[in-house]
């Protein structure tokens, strides 16, 4: 009953040659891998024709929680490997490990993730000791490129030293024992035959311990735990994507640069190295970047010279971007290399790296054979359409005020957040919506695709939202369709990730008018909306305290001289004024500290004029400024008045008009005592300050001005005689003009 | 063999900061002793033992001297191999220099063939000038020649180090052009022979370059393209450097005469603060302006420095976060307002959100902020 336990980590060519050679040479009887059990009795399922690489998701819904999982493959995956090759021996395959929904994996989206924080400081010596950069150089130093000669020994003492190192979770013990049991149970069916379990190095030492071990008692094949009663789970095949599988663009993700582990395993590192230099600089040439020949040259030498410097008998990933980054980027780069850093590219990566990163990562996606069953998401949209009376083309009117009509709305936006086509929208209005509905063959072929995102609609947009929040970046533009998009799907009251994402990209965005007119949006969205559903979403409420820390943090970056007033700039401190005002509870930033922020940009010189009315106006608003009308005639400036003025009436109007005659007075004052000149330069902007009032308050202020001045006659009579307040301008203009020439000429 | 001009051994070790070969000399000859590996023509050392005296080798008690990506010690090393030159560039405080002189140590076993760009360097300090009294006696001769680090570098084949290159004219730095590509620097007053200086294996240029300065954009294009460029970037590791910060500060506060060593939570409300206002973004992903100053580990060091000084002296213990603020004044903001405005909302709206004592009182001294 000898049992041979092959280590590896997961997407490692390496281990899968070793797998393959293991098998090969021992003829097993049973082949054991580390996946889920349940799956075992549809692995026919996964050796149909299909393209990689793919993945077995899972999804599990009870009354606690909701998990869905991915289990991937490609073509290099050990587990793969074992599969396909202990089939073509004629052995007994068998996923050994614990069904994806076990609470063993609550806090795993990927089971073939690295979880290396695990064993982080036993590889953080080893790369100090061995002066390579982290643990994926590590990695390809000890394995990929090491040869095959003593491969297996050397696996064996790397695992044994980073699970010696560390405490493996309660999660990792409870798998370990369900895989012993099924290898003993293996062991014990084989009689003399050969048994070759293929799991995850970390787990080797522990299994062969516990299988050395006297067994529990439990004798025979081990049984398939099954979820509690009430629990809705399934697993299916779903195509999967190197985009996906790679550490730079996803998360928990296990080795990186899929693309090129790829092509070492169909034609080793050397032909790796050439084939991705040639690709990158292809890559290159398209975008319209310079890459001569004698850089090509010396990427090659480069490489070749690292590789053999760090003992490299041909050159590993590490060695092949280091070349090609020292030859080809001659400048100063803003962010350390994604592969030294073991980050995602930041914005303004240099565009080699970009290009040297992406080919790596290349842009495969799997499909499945003709015959997978389907993933459960197109169950789910078919029966959601007919369930909704949507499944049948022609046009449809929803109003969004019906419940029905509203589920309807949310779950065509679903389907197009998926990019599931079959269903445009014709119009939109507040409450109604119109659709034409078209019968689509592409449609499930669609929904196949989209199926790895999730098992429902719900769930798969929710997913697809956060794909794109993530990709959107810092471009305010990008993040308000995706909260538009997460407002009209229905998909607000999951904040968790999106929210983070979203509040990421807030908080470096740099666009001022932009993310005040969002948070505008998103404030009355959080406040009111009752159609949509949206009122009271912690999702907003995220939105609405970020946009708010960070206008304040812009605001008060904001510099420039005299320039006319933006509207925009103008509208976003009204909306911080609103969101101090109305949505105190869900803020972090403490209000004084807000109108602190305030109390500064008013004071400060140098901040734009518009910008400084508004600040003083945000202090007043809440009572904090310290007299208004000093604060007036101190913004006197005939080149500046109107422009203040503007930013004052569009954050304080009420202030302004309640607060007494004080402001008021001191208006009219300093207006009367410009001079012509100086009048008509303040014009343009005292007419777009002033437009801050609606008419019936520009009456009210009428009225004040002529008690003021102790006039008789009625206020509308004032604002209704004026004739064009430009052909006014001119007239006076010319009147001036007239005047002096008179004046000069001694006749006046 | 040393150059008959070097300072003599001796006159090195009594110096306040003796090069690298001699500071390290211990650690280069137990590399070389058990050095098997091929070595480079011209070289001291072979690469990987050049690469271990540089990243370390605790296997032959050799300490980490470059805290940065072993990788980026590689590619400069396997550069210096090729026939371009090694352009490092960086903020200021970055260890760019220490990482050329170390280099250059490793690879040619001497530092001091140093070149310091300047607005006012001329060609004559980069190639030769001639001793003037044997001039006019002699007319030119090799014996009235007097080699500047490159001629001397390309004559015995050793690396040659240029600090600072942007900040000298571009016709200045274009002097470097036929050295690089050719190998050979003509001198047109000799004849024979000598009018024709040919460099030995073993020469290579490692120049530095600040990006505050004036950026490499000003390089003309051909000399850019004699180089492979080494970004290097401020301590990656946080832990790395405020161990780093501890260490230099615990060593100058007690050089200071200052009875207590500075305490660690304050440290890590500085460092962090560095970090934070140097990358323009907080560890939360908010992005902020940078400011204009240099906020290098150093800067941090010394600001450290003067916390402990001002702690001990003006009240007998190690300094608190209110005494950052204070020092932050004069290091981080130095006389600009608009770093000053910088560093008063990061104490305010970035401050304030933290956990912990320290923090706290950052936020709440940050009234002292001058203006």
């Amino acid at each position: 009953m000898p049992v041979t336990f092959v280590g590896v980590r997961h997407h490692s060519p390496a281990c899968a040659r070793l797998v393959r050679a293991a098998i090969a040479r021992l003829r097993p009887a049973h082949v054991l891998i580390e996946g889920p059990a349940d799956f075992t009795d549809r692995l026919d399922e996964l050796l149909l024709a299909h393209t990689l690489p793919l993945a077995i998701f899972t999804h599990h819904r009870d009354g606690d929680r909701t998990h869905a999982s991915w289990t991937p493959f490609c073509a290099y995956s050990p587990e793969w490997v074992a599969l396909t090759e202990g089939r073509a021996a004629g052995a007994e395959v068998r996923f050994i490990d614990l069904p994806a929904w076990h609470p063993a994996f609550a806090d795993r989206g990927n089971r073939y993730s690295d979880a290396e924080e695990r064993y982080a400081e036993a590889t953080r010596r080893l790369c100090e000791e061995l002066a390579v950069d982290n643990s994926d150089a590590l990695w390809d130093h000890l394995v990929e490129v090491a040869g095959d000669d003593g491969l297996a020994e050397r696996l064996t003492a790397y695992f044994d030293l980073v699970r010696g190192e560390s405490e493996a979770g309660e999660d990792d013990a409870e798998r370990e024992r369900y895989m012993a049991r099924w290898i003993r149970a293996a062991a014990a069916d084989a009689g003399d035959r050969h048994v070759v379990v293929v799991t995850g190095g970390f787990h080797t030492p522990a299994l062969r311990a516990l299988t050395a071990a006297p067994g529990d008692g439990a004798d025979g094949w081990p049984e398939v735990p099954a979820p509690a009663g009430g629990a809705r789970h399934g697993s299916y095949l779903v195509p999967y994507s190197f985009k996906r599988l790679d550490a730079f663009t996803g998360y928990q993700s296990g080795m990186p640069s899929p693309e090129y582990y790829q092509r070492l395993w169909e034609g080793g590192p050397q032909a790796a190295a050439d084939a991705l230099t040639e690709l990158v600089a292809t890559r290159l040439r398209r975008r319209k970047q310079v890459v001569s020949t004698s850089d090509l040259i010396a990427a090659r030498t480069l490489t070749e010279g690292l590789a053999r410097m760090r003992g490299h008998a041909a050159p590993a990933r590490a060695d092949l971007l280091d070349g090609l980054a020292a030859a080809l980027v001659n400048e100063d780069l803003a962010q350390r290399l994604p592969w030294s850093a073991r980050a995602p590219l930041g914005p303004g990566a240099h565009p080699a790296v970009v290009e040297m990163v992406g080919a790596l990562s290349g842009d495969r996606a799997g499909r499945l054979a003709p015959g997978t069953p389907a993933p459960p998401l197109v169950h789910d949209a078919a029966a959601e359409l007919e369930r909704l009376g949507l499944d049948t083309p022609g046009p449809r009117t929803l109003r969004l005020t019906r419940p029905k009509d509203l589920e309807r709305s949310r779950t065509l936006h679903r389907l197009r957040v998926l990019g599931v086509p079959g269903a445009t929208p014709t119009s939109a209005t507040y409450t109604e919506e119109g659709w034409t509905l078209a019968g689509d063959d592409a449609r499930d072929s669609a929904l196949i695709e989209a199926g790895a995102y999730g098992a429902t609609l719900a769930d798969a947009a929710t997913a697809a939202l956060e794909e794109r929040a993530l990709a959107a970046g810092h471009d305010m533009a990008a993040l308000a369709a995706v909260l538009d998009a997460a407002a009209r799907a229905g998909c607000t009251g999951v904040s968790g990730r999106i929210a983070a994402l979203l509040g990421g990209g807030i908080a470096a965005a740099t666009d001022f008018g932009g993310l005040g007119a969002a948070l505008a949006t998103v404030l009355g969205l959080w406040r009111h909306d009752a159609v949509l559903g949206t009122a009271g979403s912690p999702l907003f409420a995220a939105v609405i305290d970020g946009a708010v820390t960070r206008l304040l943090w812009l605001a008060e970056g904001t510099r420039g001289g005299a320039a006319p007033a933006e509207p925009k700039r103008l509208a976003a401190v009204a909306a911080i004024r609103d969101a101090l005002r109305h949505a105190a509870p869900v803020l972090t930033v403490a209000r004084e500290d807000a109108l602190g922020v305030a109390a500064r940009i008013s004071a400060d010189p140098d901040a734009p004029p518009d910008l400084r009315g508004a600040a003083f106006g945000l202090g007043w608003a809440f009572d904090a400024a310290d007299d208004p009308e000093r604060a007036v005639r101190g913004a006197a400036d005939a080149r500046t008045l109107g422009d203040w003025l503007a930013g004052l009436f569009a954050v304080a109007r009420e202030q302004v008009l309640t607060g007494g005659p004080g402001v008021l007075g001191v208006l009219d004052e300093l207006v009367g005592g410009l001079t012509e000149a100086d009048f008509l330069i303040a014009l343009p902007a005292l007419r777009q300050a002033f437009h801050h009032f609606p008419p019936r308050e520009r009456e009210t202020i009428a009225r004040r001005l002529l008690e003021r001045r102790g006039a008789a006659g009625s206020g509308r009579a004032l604002l209704r005689g004026a004739p064009d307040p430009l052909a006014v301008a001119r007239g006076r203009a010319l009147e001036e003009r007239a005047a002096a020439v008179l004046a000069e000429e001694g006749l006046l | 063999m040393p150059h008959p001009d070097a300072p003599p051994a001796d006159a090195a070790r009594e110096a306040q900061r003796p090069p690298a070969e001699v500071r390290f000399a211990a650690e280069l000859a137990r590399l070389r002793d058990t050095d098997t590996a091929p070595r480079p023509p011209g070289w001291a050392l072979s690469l990987e033992a050049a690469r271990r005296f540089i990243v370390g080798d605790p296997a032959r008690d050799v300490a980490r001297k470059f805290v940065g990506d072993p990788s980026l010690v590689d590619r400069a090393l396997v550069t210096l191999a090729t026939s371009r030159g090694l352009m490092l560039v960086g903020e200021p405080g970055t260890a760019k220099s220490l990482l050329s002189e170390l280099i250059a140590a490793a690879v040619s076993g001497d530092s001091t063939l140093t070149i310091q760009g300047g607005a006012a360097t001329t060609e004559d300090q980069i190639r030769y000038s001639w001793n003037y009294a044997l001039l006019v006696a002699e007319g030119p001769s090799p014996r009235s020649l007097v080699p500047a680090p490159l001629l001397r570098g390309m004559a015995d084949g050793k690396v040659v180090r240029f600090e600072e290159i942007t900040r000298c004219p571009l016709e200045v730095q274009d002097t470097l052009l036929s050295p690089l590509s050719d190998r050979v620097l003509a001198v047109p007053e000799l004849t024979g022979p000598d009018a024709m200086v040919f460099a030995r294996d073993g020469f290579n240029i490692i120049a530095t370059a600040n990006t505050r300065d004036r950026g490499v954009n000003e390089m003309s294009a051909a000399l850019k393209r004699r180089f492979n460029f080494e970004t290097v970037f401020p301590i990656a590791d946080f832990a790395t450097e405020l161990e780093l910060v501890e260490a230099e500060a615990a060593r100058l506060l007690e050089h200071s005469g200052v009875g207590v060593p500075p305490r660690r939570d304050v440290l890590e409300v500085l460092v962090t603060t560095f970090r934070e206002l140097r990358e323009g973004r907080t560890a939360q992903g908010q992005a902020m302006d940078r400011p204009q100053a240099v906020l290098s580990t150093a800067e941090a060091v010394s600001v450290a420095h003067a916390v402990g000084v001002r702690g001990w002296f003006l009240r007998g213990e190690a300094g608190t976060a209110a005494d950052i603020v204070e020092s932050l004044a004069g290091t981080a903001a130095k006389d600009s307002p608009d770093d000053l405005a910088k560093l008063r909302r990061y104490l305010e709206q970035q401050a304030s959100r933290r956990d912990g004592a320290q923090w706290k009182a950052l936020h709440a001294a940050r009234h002292r902020l001058p203006g």
